[in-house]
């Protein structure tokens, strides 16, 4: 098994996708025999990166919206990458599930429940997974910590994806699709990057699970105000209105009577979100939601920095992957790094031993949904909605998320 | 600008009184003639912060503390004793029965009465002032149920007479300021907290014998006023906006089991007795304009004071106690894009003259909790220039029922599964025409 290629094919190869494309070129053994964008400039970039590295010219798919069910029905692979506009990447990676692939969406990998549903019968029926696999986790320190007893048992969690991407949403050159959910959707549109911290913090879906939420936005200005700033009071997003609030935070609950804030706000300006956890013997508190030395453990009356429970707390996955340098740095929406990322190895590694990814089916549906979830609670005045127990009951006996080096 | 060191200067600034925090640093506005007459001042509870505003009061000039009242004798005495050790007359006192602040409202001769009993007794303690015509400023929270403040807010309408938290303050002034001048933009959200590890205190029944029955009654976020301080004022709530709805969440209940277990035994009762308050909680508020808070609580587990932060619509402060800071940043200002900067030059540039002027003659410490500072807090200082110009305190009737009206509605949200609950408008409309506070 170790032997054989691995045949990854990519759909959409714009900015994210691109950079996983380039990860995966770095990476001995892997193949990629086929492409899809419906952007050309994309596309042959793509291709000639493909060709560079001395691998054969891959097929290439784009050419309309669904043509990835086309690349699924007639190409021989062992996993999908999409890195689509959101609303491909279920369809995308049902196409791959149905027809012999394993899939790994970009975030989020559903946009209602009834995409999550269709995700796990489809996984069920077929044994061909789809899953967030490269979205990893942001502070395994901490993970370590808390698996380690360091806070006692976790009571809350508050983090978020406060980024601001006004510019973003006004560049439809280089994302198009990126706007329009800020005009017709209101909620937490982007839980997956703290969901990476706050699901194997809280044993979400291992041993716990969600029981319900609510979730609350504040009122839309502030794109009205940056478009009106940037491109005159008489265009129209100068006065088009807008459905998402500039800023949602929601309160989701577990069923073991833990809890978490999570908080969205991609309009205002603003350096990134802190991220903090308490549990019954200490708390934690990050200015960032990734690790930093600086970050600070408080131990019942003991505050000390985090650099201080290093290195016996750093994480075994990553203190010992040693990946071989590349040649180049990482081109793309990514770190501008010369490793491979570890996502990257370890989904690698994940296919390779016919494994689940660290992030599992159940793992990457319940993050995304929490998106839909957020909007409907929202349009009932905040009202608490139940969630859906996507693993029909396994989350009681499934252990918590132990990640072992490969 | 230090230029007035005698205590007359000082109080003729205080009397230039007005509606606008502003007004304090203007000069030259005719001082009232009610300020030549004392005030007098009675003090229901004068135990660990009771004893402390008491204190206070005794070390400005031209207040007078004609009673006393607190069920606890021993409290009652030494209060008793600060206030001849000053020379003033000796007080009379009163505490026979946990109602006896009843007969000395219907007894005694009062400006203000300052209400720091236990919780369940603020509402009552104003109430009966009010209805003997005195003014009341009650420790937080200064209602414990929506009909305790309905029934203030009426009595108040009815008497004149208002009771209200006008010795919370207002927080960093300097940072209201900056907020009130804009400074970034129009205010979209803010956070805050209590959060603060008061287990021992929750276990010390000879100091606070009622504030473990709260946890083991109640679920919610049942300290808002501290931070409210802030969100009242910052985001003009009953003064052009409102709160229109809340939810409200708590997580389960363990630590205090645990903290008993630990100190006392596996035995004892309290380290098997159900509470029902949560160790965590979280509240988001939202207002009728399309603001909103998200307000914490969490008195029951180990960690460091919480989070501050405010954004607008064009920057963001932050503050979070051990992490340096406070931090601030100004979209096109801050010289790096997306990164914070010390809020501290800003902070600095933005303090109202009503902070730099104040330069009150210096004291022996404070006494009791809260203690410590050589000067009289600028709170107080505000609290005797209104009741001397006959005005509403900073914190008015409206600002203080709804702030402490977030407990009973969280706790109603957190019963009903977390489900949103209407805020009651105490202004029966008038929050849309009262002007925010100014601060310049």
């Amino acid at each position: 098994m170790a032997e054989k290629n691995l045949r990854i094919g990519f759909v959409g190869v714009g900015d994210r996708g691109s950079f996983h494309l380039d990860s995966a070129l770095g990476i001995e053994g892997v193949d990629v025999p086929a492409l899809c964008d419906i952007d050309n400039s994309y596309l042959y970039r793509a291709k000639r990166w493909v060709e560079d590295s001395g691998r054969p010219t891959p097929a290439l798919y784009g050419k309309t919206e669904t043509d990835f069910v086309r690349m699924c029905e007639q190409e021989e692979m062992d996993c999908v990458i999409c890195a689509t506009p959101w609303q491909w990447h279920t369809p995308c990676c049902l196409a791959a599930m149905k027809n012999g692939s394993h899939a790994v969406s970009e975030v989020p990998i559903v946009l209602t429940v009834e995409e999550g549903w269709e995700l796990v019968e489809t996984w069920k029926s077929t044994g061909k997974w789809a899953t967030m696999g490269l979205e990893g986790f942001r502070n395994l320190p901490l993970l370590q910590m808390i698996q380690n007893g360091l806070f006692g048992e976790v009571t809350h969690a508050e983090g978020g994806y406060v980024h601001d991407l006004r510019l973003v949403k006004f560049d439809p050159e280089r994302e198009p699709w990126r706007l329009q959910p800020s005009i017709e959707r209101n909620g937490n549109l982007y839980p997956d990057h703290p969901m990476s911290n706050i699901f194997p913090h809280m044993d979400i879906n291992h041993g716990d699970r969600i029981d319900y939420l609510v979730s609350m936005s504040s009122s839309a200005q502030t794109l009205n105000d940056f478009a009106a700033l940037h491109y005159g009071k008489d265009h129209p997003h100068a006065t088009m209105e807008m459905a998402q609030g500039d800023y949602n935070s929601s309160l989701i609950k577990t069923v073991k009577g833990k809890f978490f804030t999570l908080n969205f706000d991609t309009n205002t300006p603003h350096p990134r979100n802190f991220y903090r956890l308490g549990g019954t013997k200490g708390a934690y508190f990050g200015m960032r939601y990734s690790y930093s030395d600086r970050d600070l453990v408080y131990l019942d009356g003991n505050e000390q920095k985090a650099g201080d429970f290093m290195p016996e707390y750093q994480h075994p996955i990553l203190s010992e992957y040693n990946p071989p340098p590349r040649r180049e740095a990482l081109r793309g929406h990514g770190s501008r790094s010369r490793r491979t990322p570890i996502t990257w190895h370890r989904l690698v590694q994940a296919l390779r031993n016919d494994q689940l990814p660290d992030w599992d089916v159940y793992d990457s549906i319940t993050s995304s949904v929490i998106s839909p979830i957020s909007e409907k609670s929202i349009a009932q005045g905040s009202s608490p909605i139940e969630f859906p127990d996507f693993t029909r009951g396994e989350w009681e006996s499934r252990p918590p998320l132990k990640l072992i080096p490969s | 600008m230090k230029n007035h060191p005698n205590r007359r200067d000082f109080l003729k600034y205080s009397a230039a009184g007005g509606v606008a925090v502003s007004a304090l640093g203007r000069q030259g506005t005719a001082q009232s003639a009610s300020s030549d007459r004392p005030l007098r001042l009675g003090f229901v509870g004068v135990g660990d912060r009771g004893s402390y505003h008491l204190d206070i009061a005794l070390g400005i000039e031209g207040i007078e503390v004609p009673a006393l009242c607190d069920i606890n004798d021993k409290y009652l005495y030494r209060a008793k004793s600060w206030v001849e050790e000053l020379g003033h007359p000796s007080p009379a006192l009163y505490g026979k029965t946990e109602t006896d602040f009843e007969r000395m409202c219907e007894t005694e001769d009062l400006d203000c009465v300052i209400c720091c009993t236990s919780w369940e007794w603020h509402a009552p303690c104003c109430l009966s002032a009010m209805r003997n015509d005195k003014h009341a400023v009650s420790e937080v929270p200064i209602i414990l149920t929506l009909d305790e403040a309905w029934e203030i807010v009426e009595t108040y309408e009815k008497t004149g007479k208002w009771a209200t938290l006008a010795l919370e303050g207002m927080g960093d002034l300097s940072l209201l300021n900056l907020v009130k001048q804009g400074v970034l933009g129009n205010v979209i959200h803010a956070e805050g907290g209590y959060i603060h590890d008061l287990r021992l205190v929750k276990f010390d029944p000879e100091r606070e014998p009622w504030r473990l029955q709260h946890s083991v009654d109640r679920n919610g976020n049942l300290y808002p006023d501290h931070p409210m301080r802030y969100m009242i004022f910052h985001m003009d709530i009953n003064r052009g906006d409102r709160i229109d709805y809340m939810v409200s969440m708590s997580s389960s209940a363990q630590t205090l089991n645990e903290y008993a277990s630990h100190y006392y035994g596996k035995e004892h009762p309290y380290a098997k007795m159900a509470m029902a308050q949560g160790d965590y909680n979280a509240s988001l508020i939202r207002t009728v304009n399309g603001k909103m808070i998200t307000l914490n609580f969490d008195t029951n587990t180990p960690h460091p004071r919480g989070t501050h932060r405010i954004q607008g619509s064009k920057g963001v402060y932050f503050r979070a106690r051990g992490a340096g800071g406070p931090y601030i940043y100004l979209d096109g200002i801050s010289p790096e894009s997306h990164q914070w900067e010390e809020a501290a030059p800003y902070l600095e540039q933005y303090t109202p003259d009503l902070v730099k002027n104040y330069d009150p003659p210096p004291r022996r410490a404070v006494r009791g909790h809260g203690g410590g500072d050589t000067e009289t807090p600028l709170r107080w200082h505000r609290l005797v220039e209104a009741l001397r110009n006959n005005r509403m305190p900073d914190w008015d009737v409206y600002d203080s029922v709804t702030s402490s009206a977030v407990s009973p509605i969280s706790e109603a949200s957190v019963a009903g599964g977390s489900k949103p609950i209407e805020f009651p408008d105490f202004t029966r409309g008038k929050w849309k025409t009262a002007k925010p506070i100014e601060i310049t």
